[in-house]
């Protein structure tokens, strides 16, 4: 909690572990209206202070369970719930930009901005004030998912695949949301830096009570999370 | 704020890209604030030119009516020979287009009545003038050598300088259209010129003057026979003021009026004289005109209503008469008024004033169209280039949308930072543009207006010419300029071959007829016009403002296509979207 203090008026729930943070209820999804279902069914609660890893074999639906959890869309069947709350009924843009850190697999960070404007800009979009000026928050971040600070003023362009994945964390965690969604966060990094980001995301979970969920496919990661939240292929027919 | 802010940075960081865009935005913006400079110059120059001035307006016959009357008569009737006689080119038939014209011209009591039909507040004033002879004790300034020959035998003076009149005569009109106080071609030896107020003196064709001795006569009958004459004329003559003088009619020497010298004035303007000075006889000499009042003419029978009615054609009295108007609005209503109390189609109502100063204001007109379509040309391209680049713009962002989007930016806030960032460009753009077209304005639209004037002085001259080639066929009115010098050795040598053949009555018949249908000579065609050659196009706030709104308007036309973007962006695309 010595990153950021947000001010909000979000309930205090996040130093406590076991509370439900977001849940499915029946989720069926599809992408076109009486289409192929991509989840059918699907029934899971995300409790903080734990980390939650989802996997499957391709196709089995993990990048739309993302988008679902992310806000990004809406069930076709069944809720999403945020601490209680239908997601399709709430704002969903002020879910996603106050409540929840996606780190995309392919980061999503704007190549033409430094790293520490593609934080300040998750900062500014959550809309939080922050007691500390944004930039020392960046520059805490940076070093917390271990990176030189003179990346600060780096363009993203200029940054590796490893680095990027880092700073895309950075951003998910800059305005302290409840929930930290990650898409595939090892896939392009080796055996040691992919330790080093389970455990940030380990002490995210367990220190300050934060749900961490990851979209894997690495047996690695799946066993070094406290959950695992196995989607079956689909047998549909 | 976040939004004010994120769009701020954007257009910092896209320098490369805005500044074309500030560049192309500042061209249209210059474009623009000169087409709208000028617009705004000539609407302000047209409604205040006249707004607050006076304008006089006079009836007249319809010219190009009577000249289509006259040709068509002289190719069938047979040309009279003691025209042909005297003038050497073509030989229109005068007389034929003089009974055409004749009985055309209004009475006094008409003008009155239209006069009492208008609606609108309007003054009157007029003034007769006819021809008299001079006698052996009262003889006429002559600057010309060949008058001046002939003037040494009476009779035969009075008719060649008739003669010589009889030709040229219609050509005379040296000041406004439309019976205008300039045309009046009398024939004898003076011009006596009876007006019925001072105004009425005061817009005496000769120009204004001032009283050297004596004052100027009353208008009521006590003061009838009082008559005031130019100094020239007095010191010609030897005569001061309290002395009588004697004329006679000019086709009828044995009748004579007697007159009282009541003043004495001296011209101050003579430009007049010198234009017509060769062309007339001496009775157009500014320096013989005599003037009285309209009840002295009308005692002597001389004013128009009685020389009209008689039958003996050969004194004819010329009536001007002029109605004066607060303003060009009062015109306009006064023209409609006129036409509604029943005024004949041949008839138009004219104001020298209003003409002149329209035609004045033609290359300004054409300038103002011209900006017009400069304005319409400006915007369109502009719009269509500012929505491209948008269009290309928002693609290529299409990724930084999905990343807005992602992080939980509303759509709406997306869309409200693209249309600023284009805002604070083209804002930037047009300050420029403004800048620069408030410099380049004055200079250029004057630039523009004098290219205009002398396109417009081209094409009068040649209408000019054009108009010249109708008058000879039609016989009428010869241009000022082309017969002033061919008129004055036509005027010497047949004047000399005129004293020679007893003709003159029926030469000076025909000129006095000529004189009463001449009124409303068309000088205005053949008057240089005084173009308006500058206007003062500058910038104001009224052209600002409408230059931010036309911005606003081209901003939001070209950012429709970004929000439309935007708005139908689906944030579930980023997962697919990877620049």
């Amino acid at each position: 909690m010595d990153i950021a203090t947000a001010t909000t008026a979000e309930p205090a729930v996040t130093a406590n572990t076991d509370t439900p943070a977001l849940e499915l209820e029946h989720v069926s999804y599809s992408y076109s209206k009486g289409g192929k279902r991509v989840l059918i069914d699907k029934n899971y609660v995300f409790r903080t202070g734990r980390v939650i890893s989802i996997t499957g074999p391709s196709g089995a639906g993990k990048t739309t369970l993302l988008s679902l959890l992310s806000g990004l869309t809406t069930p076709t069947k069944g809720r999403v719930l945020h601490n209680g709350e239908d997601l399709a009924k709430a704002d969903r843009y002020r879910f996603r930009s106050h409540d929840i850190g996606v780190i995309f697999q392919s980061f999503n960070l704007l190549p033409a901005l430094t790293v520490a404007e593609n934080i300040i800009l998750s900062m500014d979009a959550s809309g939080k004030t922050f007691d500390k000026p944004k930039k020392e928050i960046a520059a805490e971040l940076i070093e917390k998912v271990r990176l030189q600070p003179e990346y600060l003023n780096e363009r993203i362009l200029h940054l590796s695949g490893g680095e990027q994945q880092r700073v895309a964390i950075a951003r998910a965690l800059s305005y302290d949301p409840q929930i930290i969604l990650a898409d595939e966060p090892t896939g392009n990094l080796d055996l040691a830096t992919q330790d080093d980001i389970m455990t940030i995301f380990k002490d995210l979970a367990h220190n300050e009570g934060k749900c961490v969920i990851i979209v894997t496919h690495s047996p690695e990661v799946a066993a070094q999370s406290d959950e695992v939240f196995q989607l079956a292929p689909l047998r549909e027919r | 704020m976040f939004v004010l802010n994120n769009a701020w940075k954007t257009v910092i960081r896209n320098k490369g890209r805005n500044i074309l865009i500030v560049l192309i935005v500042a061209i249209i913006a210059a474009a623009a604030t000169i087409g709208l400079a000028i617009r705004n110059a000539a609407s302000t120059a047209r409604e205040t030119g006249l707004a607050n001035t006076s304008v006089t307006a006079t009836i007249s016959v319809d010219r190009s009516k009577l000249m289509e009357q006259a040709r068509e008569s002289q190719s069938s009737s047979s040309s009279d020979s003691s025209d042909s006689s005297s003038s050497g080119d073509s030989t229109p038939d005068f007389d034929s287009m003089r009974s055409a014209l004749e009985g055309s011209s209004l009475t006094l009591a008409d003008y009155q009545k239209y006069e009492k039909a208008s609606s609108v507040s309007v003054s009157s004033y007029y003034s007769e003038s006819t021809g008299v002879s001079g006698t052996d004790s009262f003889q006429p300034v002559e600057t010309s050598t060949a008058n001046a020959a002939n003037s040494s035998s009476s009779d035969s003076s009075s008719d060649s300088s008739n003669s010589g009149d009889g030709q040229q005569g219609p050509g005379g009109d040296g000041k406004g259209q439309g019976g205008g106080p300039g045309n009046m071609m009398t024939s004898g030896d003076f011009t006596l010129t009876g007006f019925s107020s001072d105004t009425a003196i005061a817009n005496a064709s000769n120009g204004s003057f001032t009283m050297s001795s004596g004052e100027v006569f009353g208008y009521d009958e006590s003061d009838n026979g009082k008559v005031i004459i130019s100094k020239t004329l007095a010191d010609f003559n030897n005569l001061s003021v309290g002395d009588t003088i004697t004329v006679t009619n000019p086709s009828d020497t044995s009748l004579t009026y007697t007159l009282t010298i009541c003043g004495i004035y001296e011209n101050s303007t003579s430009s007049n004289t010198n234009a017509m000075g060769p062309m007339g006889g001496t009775s157009q000499d500014a320096d013989n005109a005599i003037y009285t009042s309209v009840s002295t003419l009308k005692s002597l029978g001389l004013d128009s209503d009685t020389t009209a009615n008689d039958d003996n054609d050969d004194t004819t009295t010329q009536l001007n008469y002029t109605y004066v108007l607060a303003n060009a609005d009062d015109y306009e209503t006064f023209a409609a008024d006129v036409k509604a109390a029943g005024l004949d189609d041949t008839y138009t109502v004219q104001s020298a004033d209003v003409e002149q100063y329209e035609s004045s204001l033609v290359p300004l007109d054409n300038l103002a169209k011209f900006a017009l379509t400069l304005l319409i040309v400006v915007l369109v391209v502009g719009a269509v280039v500012l929505v491209v680049l948008n269009l290309f713009n928002i693609r290529e962002r299409k990724y930084e949308v999905g990343v807005l989007t992602a992080i939980g930016v509303k759509k709406a806030k997306v869309a409200a930072q693209f249309v600023i960032e284009l805002l604070i460009v083209t804002m930037c753009g047009i300050a420029l543009g403004v800048a620069g077209g408030a410099v380049a304005s004055v200079p250029v639209s004057n630039q523009l207006l004098a290219s205009q004037v002398s396109a417009q002085e081209s094409e009068a001259s040649s209408q000019q010419q054009q108009f010249g080639r109708a008058a000879d066929m039609g016989g009428g009115p010869g241009g000022e300029q082309q017969s002033s010098s061919s008129s004055s050795d036509s005027s010497s040598s047949s004047s000399s071959s005129d004293s020679s053949s007893a003709n003159s009555s029926s030469d000076s018949a025909g000129s006095t007829k000529s004189n009463n249908t001449q009124q409303g000579g068309p000088g205005g065609m053949r008057q240089a016009v005084n173009y308006v050659s500058e206007i003062n196009a500058t910038v104001n706030l009224a052209v600002v403002g409408q230059l931010i709104l036309i911005g606003l308007g081209l901003t939001l036309i070209s950012a429709l296509v970004g929000i439309v973007f935007v708005m139908r962006y689906e944030p579930l695309q980023i997962l697919a979207d990877r620049s």
